[in-house]
């Protein structure tokens, strides 16, 4: 990151590819997206050479899911089957591509098994919930925040040891926390382990955390592609999605190698509707308005929300966050 | 009820001395719902009050614990094992059966006089404070021990009512705690413990041999600790209560210092470190 089309993506929006009534994917429509979106990220006239700019057939492919809003919000499987089609016409073996999440009740709720080829991996690391043992004790990133005694988060050992390549799969929502969570918020508290000590009463060192992880190496290197799925989103009371008055359908999927510049683009998908909806802006610091316990009030916040994780990661490198140097293709299918 | 003596080595008893202090029964209490000064899950530990009062007997009355008494009478021996404490500890068959299983355990561990490594001398002055601070060091597994006068050797020495520490300092003991953390300096820890908040180690060594005892007061394995302790220890070699065959992974010896793993945890075990 920020690879190869840094200040670069590609929008690729359809009024049909998600049914608002009753949130069924239309999936030819999804494929089309799908098409559209990576051979105009990567100037190709077929998707096989497209998706070979990222990925070879001696790849082993992690796609990063986002289930943390599972079964409801999560990394679309129709999306992802897509991806996982692409990665085996190239000549991947299915074995060698792994669907990865951290925890397995929010992964195994989605049944991705039923829209990728039988080999597929899909796993959950941390089984059970708070196991180190899916994680790398040799890499780590070491910060005390609150006074807490473990103050190591380790990266998850498939991306150290296994994975040559990933595909981030975020999803489009507001977080309590970070602001908004995109491609930053996925790739990096997604695949560490003991993130949530970040957090604590009102403050959360989102801020600086996100990117510091998401440039850790090998993470950093072996992320080559953005695949937001926009299908549906969140835009309050997010990462979760226990109030379904918060779910919308954005309906689209953005691509891109640049996780900065996809996340400033999230900005203002989240807080464009949060203005509509007249909820807090998600630049609201104000303490008056953070109280605990209050998630489906949208005039209050949880945290002290730090959506400026992603003008932090911009600065530590991981891409372009300046909106006037974001060139963005808009495609409509 | 049954009563068990838990000394250097456990055995059964008719009763308990009356002289003999009480210990609470081990565990750990999760107050989810309980406003506090941490969210860390509230460990009911003893070992502070066994290195208060050495050559005292203890006692442990578990017949009100909420705990069956197959998982926490076990708990209770290793404790007082791994601190050396004559204790009896009152239970019911269940527990005296666990007991003995724990008995026989401890057992097959080979004795080793070492002395216990400490990075921070407390001045104990017998207040109720000073305990509190005693027992949040422990549950943070800073390392301490018991001194008369500031040790020049120690990292660190505390004494209550002191310019450094005054008293009204001590009505925080977990803000004293992270207070004397950061005046040793994490860096500077003997001993490390990550991926869990509910196990408390001790450490003995003589240099070239040193022991790592591993307290798992939470009654569900921790599935993967990760222990960190200074010195460089090329061989590790560990033993733990009903799982025979368990083996350490990713020990790693670098800047002076041994880590390893331990995969699954259940009540106790012992790594013993060689050079």
């Amino acid at each position: 990151m920020p690879g190869p089309y840094p200040g670069r993506a590609v929008r690729a929006h359809s009024e049909k590819c998600i049914d608002s009534t009753t949130s069924r994917v239309d999936v030819p429509t999804v494929r089309q997206m799908m098409s559209d979106g990576i051979r105009t990220l990567t100037h190709e006239k077929t998707d096989r050479d497209a998706w070979a700019h990222f990925v070879g057939p001696k790849d082993v492919v992690g796609i990063k899911l986002n289930c943390s809003g599972a079964p409801q919000i999560r990394s679309a499987p129709e999306v992802v089957g897509v991806i996982v089609d692409n990665l085996v016409s190239l000549g991947i073996p299915p074995e060698n591509i792994y669907l990865y999440e951290r925890f397995l009740d929010q992964l195994t709720s989605v049944h991705y098994e039923r829209y990728v080829p039988e080999g597929v991996n899909i796993v959950a690391i941390e089984t059970p919930r708070g196991s180190v043992l899916g994680y790398d004790p040799r890499v780590y990133v070491e910060v005390d925040f609150f006074g807490e005694d473990d103050t190591r988060s380790n990266m998850i050992r498939l991306v150290t040891e296994r994975f040559t390549k990933i595909i981030n799969v975020p999803n489009m929502k507001d977080h309590q926390a970070a602001g908004v969570t995109g491609c930053l918020k996925n790739i990096a508290y997604g695949d560490f382990s003991n993130v949530a000590r970040s957090h604590s009463h009102e403050k959360t060192n989102t801020f600086s955390f996100i990117g510091t992880l998401a440039s850790t190496e090998p993470l950093r290197s072996r992320t080559v592609l953005q695949v937001m799925d926009g299908l549906r989103g969140v835009w309050h009371g997010g990462p979760f999605s226990q109030y379904p008055q918060f779910r919308f359908f954005p309906k689209q999927i953005v691509f891109g190698t640049d996780p900065v510049a996809i996340d400033r683009l999230l900005i203002d998908v989240i807080e464009n509707k949060r203005k509509a909806e007249g909820a807090l802006s998600i630049w609201d610091r104000s303490m008056e308005n953070v109280k605990r316990g209050h998630n489906e009030d949208i005039r209050v916040n949880h945290f002290i929300r730090e959506p400026g994780h992603i003008e932090f990661a911009g600065k530590l490198g991981l891409g372009v966050y300046d909106i006037s140097e974001i060139k963005v293709a808009e495609l409509e299918v | 009820m049954i009563w068990l003596v838990a000394a250097i080595l456990p055995a059964l008893a008719a009763d308990a001395p009356p002289d003999a202090v009480k210990l609470q029964a081990p565990q750990v209490e999760y107050h989810v719902n309980e406003a506090s000064a941490t969210t860390s899950p509230w460990v009911d530990a003893n070992g502070w009050q066994i290195v208060r009062a050495p050559g005292k007997h203890f006692y442990y009355d578990l017949s009100a614990s909420k705990i069956p008494s197959a998982r926490v009478a076990p708990l209770a021996a290793a404790e007082a094992f791994v601190y050396g404490a004559q204790a009896s500890i009152h239970t019911d068959q269940a527990g005296t059966d666990a007991f003995n299983r724990m008995l026989d355990f401890l057992k097959t561990i080979p004795g080793a006089d070492l002395p216990v490594v400490a990075d921070i001398g407390v001045v104990d002055d017998g207040s109720d404070e000073c305990g509190e601070l005693m027992n949040m060091l422990a549950r943070r597994n800073l390392l301490y021990k018991i001194v008369t006068a500031p040790d020049p050797k120690l990292a660190v020495n505390v004494s209550l009512g002191s310019k450094e520490y005054p008293k009204e300092g001590a009505a925080d003991p977990s803000m004293l705690a992270q207070k004397i953390r950061s005046q040793l300096g994490d860096e500077h820890r003997s001993l490390r413990v990550y991926g869990s908040e509910v196990v408390i180690a001790r450490l003995e060594s003589d240099g070239a041999h040193a022991r790592v005892h591993l307290l798992n007061y939470a009654f569900r394995p921790v599935v993967g600790l990760r222990v960190r302790v200074a010195g460089s220890y090329a061989h590790q070699t560990v033993r733990a209560f009903g799982k025979p065959d368990l083996k350490l992974q990713d020990a790693a010896v670098s800047g002076g210092a041994t880590e390893f793993t331990l995969p699954d945890l259940g009540t106790y075990a012992v790594v013993d470190l060689t050079k």
